[in-house]
């Protein structure tokens, strides 16, 4: 491996540490404050039904920590199979539940294992059996063509290798498959000092 | 981002502003607005 494939190594796995030390804080210390709008008040922000979030379990409410609504653009129907790249507590993939109905069925990928159980514990508060795989974005967990819809809100801006995981999402959808995604990008290439400081990279 | 996914073969990308994403301090909202981050809304196709 060259000097440099090393130091992105070695980069993303402390960022993957700061990454999960970061959203296990909002799910387990909700009321914190962060640079960023989470929970409820992020959700309202982002055009997320009222009925939506009195109906989902509180905890998947307030460990919200997307930056935007993919569900505004998403069209989901009955019967459809729903892949949430970065589900967190579970809140989308819950809300898209409730869309694709019993016949369909919603799968969480998450680089956190705690969070895939927060996730499924949640999605059981709501009676429904929601897959959910520890995996990276990078390498999704998930069979070639089997999915129609992928969501992911606010989770493919921290990856440093984004074409493999548009390439990754290419992938695992039908084809005729579609992505609602919301995400963060940026007009301008980022400082090394941003690049190299896991903090600041994570949010 | 718009780019990577027509690279990877989708479809119909389109994309649009997320009109009410902004962070909460103002020190990160200048900092952000600096280097043009904002959060975008896409949708996009795989060909049948």
């Amino acid at each position: 491996m060259s000097n440099h494939a090393d130091a992105q190594a070695s980069l993303e796995l402390v960022l993957k540490d700061e990454i999960i030390r970061m959203y296990n804080e909002v799910a387990e210390d909700p009321d914190a404050e962060f640079h960023f709008y989470h929970g409820r008040e992020a959700a309202e922000m982002f055009g997320y039904e009222p009925e939506w979030l009195d109906r989902a379990p509180p905890g998947s409410v307030s460990s919200f920590a997307g930056v935007g609504n993919p569900h505004e653009r998403a069209d989901l129907r009955e019967g459809e199979t729903v892949l949430d790249l970065g589900s967190g507590a579970g809140l989308d993939a819950i809300i898209a539940s409730w869309a694709v109905g019993p016949s369909g069925k919603v799968i969480g990928v998450d680089i956190n294992p705690a969070m895939c159980d927060r996730a499924q514990a949640h999605a059981a508060d709501e009676g429904m059996a929601m897959e959910c795989h520890e995996g990276r974005m990078e390498e999704i967990p998930v069979s070639d063509d089997s999915v129609d819809v992928i969501l992911s809100n606010g989770v493919i801006n921290l990856s440093f290798q984004k074409r493999r995981v548009t390439e990754e999402m290419y992938r695992v959808l039908k084809p005729g498959g579609r992505i609602s995604i919301t995400d963060i990008v940026s007009g301008r290439e980022l400082s090394q000092s941003i690049v190299n400081d896991p903090k600041l990279w994570a949010s | 981002m718009f780019e990577l996914l027509e690279d990877a073969g989708f479809t119909q990308v389109k994309s649009a502003v997320v009109p009410d994403f902004r962070f909460r301090h103002e020190s990160t909202r200048n900092a952000a607005e600096g280097y043009g981050v904002k959060a975008v809304m896409m949708t996009a196709v795989k060909p049948e």
